[in-house]
């Protein structure tokens, strides 16, 4: 918001407060940071940032009431430089009348008749100063009202008496598809929740936000009735909203107006029009009251101000100087003031806002600096926080980066292909969609952290890397929840893509095998095993559109709770995200990791030596691994301290449909070293079973 | 073998300099006794903006532009506009005296350029005890700006207003790029505006049956985003959600 200096000099002594940087400096203590200051002609420009809860600042003699405070100078008041106009003629309540039908909502509206003027343009100063704030020139009668708004910041209107029908105002709520055309020249149609004013016929003006163009002030107009008013902030600030406007008006109504400086503003413009346009003032003003704004009271202690500064040099002498400078009035009551607070300060309530106030005007850097004193023993973290430290940690040392990407998406185009892994999660049948997105186009929130990876996969891709490796720890959404509990719409998330062939180093052999699903799937175990050890984890092959049959798998925990998929992207969701090379992705739901890790204690280990030995089988191809390794172990093999698949072999000599399998078991006792003889039996029950039991030839 | 060939390296990867700003700060404050507490991004109205003392149709709201989920529930759903509704959760779970820190990402509906991003990340510190006051910030948050950004990095307060703050503040500290001299960087005013704060709102405090009379507290909330664009020198919010391995490779092996 614009303020111009020579403006402010008409209510404090700017200079004596240094000027531009003095003003500046003091606009910075008070909490109103100037952003930029420019100059015009003659005149400096402050750039103020005001916040909402200072409608009485956005004006200059609020402004100019902030600098006299922290600086120390006394207010001006210009006003007092000019004799009261002359009246003249019928006064104003014989000519007109005003009727408040929503007290409540219109706490006070004033009104003030100027008659007889002609079409001159605004004073020569009035028009300068609105044109260094940027404010448009229109009439003398339009400008005394923008003028009064910008010295005072109360709105007000200005009517074309003579348009006015029965010399009337009521103020009331509009009626359902009511019409009215606002200056701006828009037809605006009400609703009952909007509040107008009417004349004997018609809506005139929408109030607190704009006139209506029938009865504005033009070249031609005699008479001008102006209006000021109080209006309630929520029902300006609806149908503003409602309506798409935003106005110098509604952008002070909707922070609160002050209903006490509705009369001198409107002798202020009643005045700069006579200067101007001629004419003269009707005598007395009319004032309408609906329901009272009282006046707060409320008591500052010695103790709460001392308590909440920190600052025990601060007492009562400076508290209620300063209170005084701002336009309070107080009075002392032993260990505390009595305060009322002005109207104009509706953001004043209570006892730590007086606080606040006396501490603005004796500056935050004058209190003293401290540590809180130790408490009780803190440095705990939530309880999935560790678990996404190690995740991350683990990734990054397996040679992934940590990626953000946003969560908005299309469910359809995005993550259709991974329907299968949605419902397994359980978190999203139907995509959680936001009302009003920045882009209609992903107007969802993800549901899996998968497709995301997959784009900046591609997007490393194209840029030329040679292969890339990244993860994301996130959230995904979905609407089943319940909406007295939002957490239950979210669920935690680790995922990671890789693709591409291993880094090229001068060491590396060419014909490096390249990555494939075992990788991913390994990544995986290594991920969970803090929490989870490999083999605790029940695999099973997945049907998940996104991903290559017999090269994607889900896994679960022992209790049957899933806990992550792995797989290699099928060739169309490659060919969506225009990725040449494969790659392969998995996600891990990081709400199914137990809090807390695993239990652990330490496993008596046998210091004596391990015989291993081979077998080799030929198995069809679907059988899978894990029956092997089941019926291996059910045999209860003597002195079995571990079994391996170490190798599988398809193509020469190997007839299809079938896979040549190498298994590798060690044997060590706790008690005695084991001999040749011993393993070799257990071995060749293993080969009697493995044959009896499952469909395994031993004739390659 | 010709031993001056480069050395076979163990593939790198790294952390995103969001999560390492992110350890930082924690880093600093869980030596300072606060816990880490975490909290939904999608929240309701009532934890995002009544408890802290937004009333509904308040200009208040305007600054902080809310991305809907549900209009029709008792209390709508959104997406959280920043970390403070963890507060409401965390002093109705556990009362006071409370030291907690919150991490989290938050939600805004901001178009995307160079400084603004519709994710961003923010921290919010929240003290509840007896006799906790203004000093205490002063001293919290002038630790915290000078073991994250250097000794001598100087703080200052200009009041300001937040709803569920009173007083509130904005903390500047003295650009770290000018030592204070002013330059581009800090528009010329040798300050940077690095986050908001103020003593919790006994509004905020009843509501969460604390008697403010009993307790005060401090809260503050400043962006990670922010603090990494700062501290790495980069010059555009993008970058922080690109996926890009040229951006990210180098942070590698940064903590």
């Amino acid at each position: 918001m614009k303020f111009s200096l020579e403006w402010l000099s008409d209510y404090v002594d700017v200079a004596a407060v240094g000027g531009a940087d003095g003003a500046r400096r003091c606009l910075d203590q008070a909490g109103i940071p100037v952003e930029s200051v420019s100059t015009a002609g003659e005149d400096v420009i402050l750039d103020a940032e005001i916040t909402p809860n200072r409608p009485d600042a956005m004006g200059h003699r609020g402004l100019a009431r902030e600098i006299a405070a922290i600086s120390g100078q006394s207010m001006r008041d210009p006003a007092a430089r000019y004799a009261e106009p002359a009246t003249q003629g019928d006064a104003t309540e014989q000519l007109a009348s005003i009727v408040i039908q929503v007290p409540r909502l219109c706490r006070r509206f004033g009104a003030r008749l100027v008659r007889g003027i002609g079409p001159a343009p605004a004073p020569e100063r009035v028009r300068r100063r609105l044109a260094a704030i940027g404010a448009k020139s229109i009439s003398a009668g339009v400008d005394a009202t923008n003028y009064v708004l910008w010295a005072t910041s109360q709105p007000l209107h200005a009517f074309d008496f003579d348009k006015l029908a029965g010399g009337l105002l009521i103020i009331r709520k509009a009626q359902r598809g009511e019409k009215l055309v606002t200056l701006d020249g828009v037809q605006r149609v009400l609703e009952p929740s909007d509040v107008v004013v009417a004349d004997a016929e018609r809506a005139v003006s929408l109030a607190g936000i704009m006139g209506g163009m029938d009865t504005a002030v033009t070249a031609s107009t005699k008479n001008v009735l102006l209006e000021a008013a109080w209006w309630d902030p929520v029902t300006v600030r609806k149908t503003a909203r409602r309506l798409g406007m935003h106005t110098d008006a509604s952008h002070r109504f909707e922070r609160g107006a002050d209903p006490e400086a509705i009369p001198d503003a409107l002798a202020y413009a009643a005045r700069l029009i006579v200067e101007a346009a001629g004419g003269t003032m009707a005598p007395g003003f009319l004032d309408a009251h609906g329901a009272l704004l009282r006046v707060r009271k409320t008591a500052l202690r010695l103790a709460r101000l001392r308590l909440l500064s920190g600052d025990g040099r601060l007492n009562l002498d400076f508290a209620e100087d300063a209170l005084r400078r701002l336009g309070f009035s107080t009075e002392r009551r032993g260990k505390h003031l009595a305060v009322s607070i002005p109207l104009f300060r509706g953001d004043v309530r209570r006892e730590d806002d007086l606080v606040e106030e006396v501490l603005r005007v004796y500056g935050y850097d004058r209190l003293p600096s401290r540590l809180p004193p130790a408490a009780s023993p803190g440095g705990h973290k939530e309880p999935r926080r560790p678990i996404e430290e190690r995740l991350a940690d683990a990734a990054a040392a397996a040679g992934l980066f940590e990626t953000v990407n946003y969560p908005f998406v299309d469910r359809d185009a995005d993550e259709s292909a991974l329907g299968d892994w949605l419902r397994l999660t359980e978190t999203a049948l139907e995509p959680l969609a936001i009302l009003n997105p920045l882009d209609a186009s992903r107007h969802h929130l993800r549901a899996t952290l998968i497709p995301g990876l997959l784009g900046a996969v591609s997007r490393n891709l194209r840029h030329g890397a040679p292969s890339v490796g990244l993860f994301e720890i996130g959230r995904a959404f979905g609407s089943k929840g319940e909406s007295d509990r939002p957490e239950s719409y979210e669920s935690r998330r680790f995922a990671f893509a890789l693709a591409g062939e291993r880094r090229g180093h001068w060491s590396v052999p060419p014909q490096l095998r390249p990555a494939d699903v075992f990788d991913a799937k390994g990544l995986v175990e290594r991920l969970v095993a803090p929490w989870i050890p490999a083999d605790e984890i029940v695999w099973k092959p997945a049907e998940i559109q996104a991903f290559t049959p017999r090269a994607s798998a889900i896994a679960h925990t022992r209790a049957g709770e899933v806990l992550a998929v792995v797989g290699l992207l099928s060739e169309s969701e490659r060919e969506r995200h225009g990725l040449d090379a494969s790659v392969f992705a998995a996600e891990i739901l990081v709400d199914a990791l137990p809090v807390g890790g695993r239990p652990f204690v330490f496993e008596p280990f046998s210091s004596l030596p391990a015989i291993t030995a081979d077998l080799t089988f030929l198995q069809p191809r679907d059988l899978p691994w894990v029956k092997v390794e089941e019926c291996v172990r059910g045999l209860g093999l003597a002195d079995l301290e571990s079994l391996r698949c170490v190798d599988r072999y398809e193509g020469e000599k190997v007839p299809p449909g079938f896979v040549k399998t190498t298994i590798r078991l060690t044997f060590r006792s706790a008690e005695r070293t084991l001999s040749q003889d011993e393993v070799n039996r257990e071995m060749h029950r293993l080969a009697d079973e493995l044959g009896r039991r499952l469909d395994v030839r031993f004739d390659g | 073998m010709d031993v001056t060939l480069p050395g076979r390296a163990t593939r790198t990867g790294g952390l995103h300099p969001l999560t390492i700003v992110r350890r930082q700060i924690e880093g600093i404050f869980l030596r300072m006794g606060y816990s880490i507490a975490d909290g939904p991004e999608v929240e309701n109205d009532f934890h995002n903006f009544e408890a802290l003392n937004f009333p509904p149709d308040h200009p208040a709201r305007d600054s902080q532009d809310t991305l809907l989920l549900d209009r029709k529930a008792v209390s709508p759903l959104l997406l959280r506009t920043h970390t403070s509704p963890v507060q409401i959760r965390e002093m109705r779970r556990h009362g006071a005296p409370l030291r907690i820190l919150v991490p989290g990402r938050v939600y805004r509906k901001d178009e995307v350029d160079a400084t603004h991003s519709p994710v961003f990340h923010q921290v919010e510190g929240l003290v509840v005890d007896k006799n906790i006051s203004m000093a205490d910030l002063k001293g919290t948050v002038s630790t915290f700006v000078e073991e994250l950004f250097g000794k001598g990095t100087r703080t200052r307060f200009i009041p300001t207003f937040f709803p569920f703050v009173e007083p509130g503040v904005d903390v500047s500290m003295s650009c770290i790029f000018c030592k204070g001299a002013g330059c581009g960087k800090c528009k010329g005013s040798g300050w940077i505006e690095i986050m908001g704060a103020g003593m919790v709102h006994p509004r905020v405090l009843q509501g969460v049956a604390i008697d403010p009379e009993e307790f005060t507290g401090f809260a503050f909330g400043l962006g990670i985003d922010r603090v990494a664009l700062l501290k790495y020198g980069f010059p555009d919010l993008r970058l922080l959600f690109e996926g890009d391995e040229r951006f990210l490779r180098q942070f590698a092996g940064r903590t």
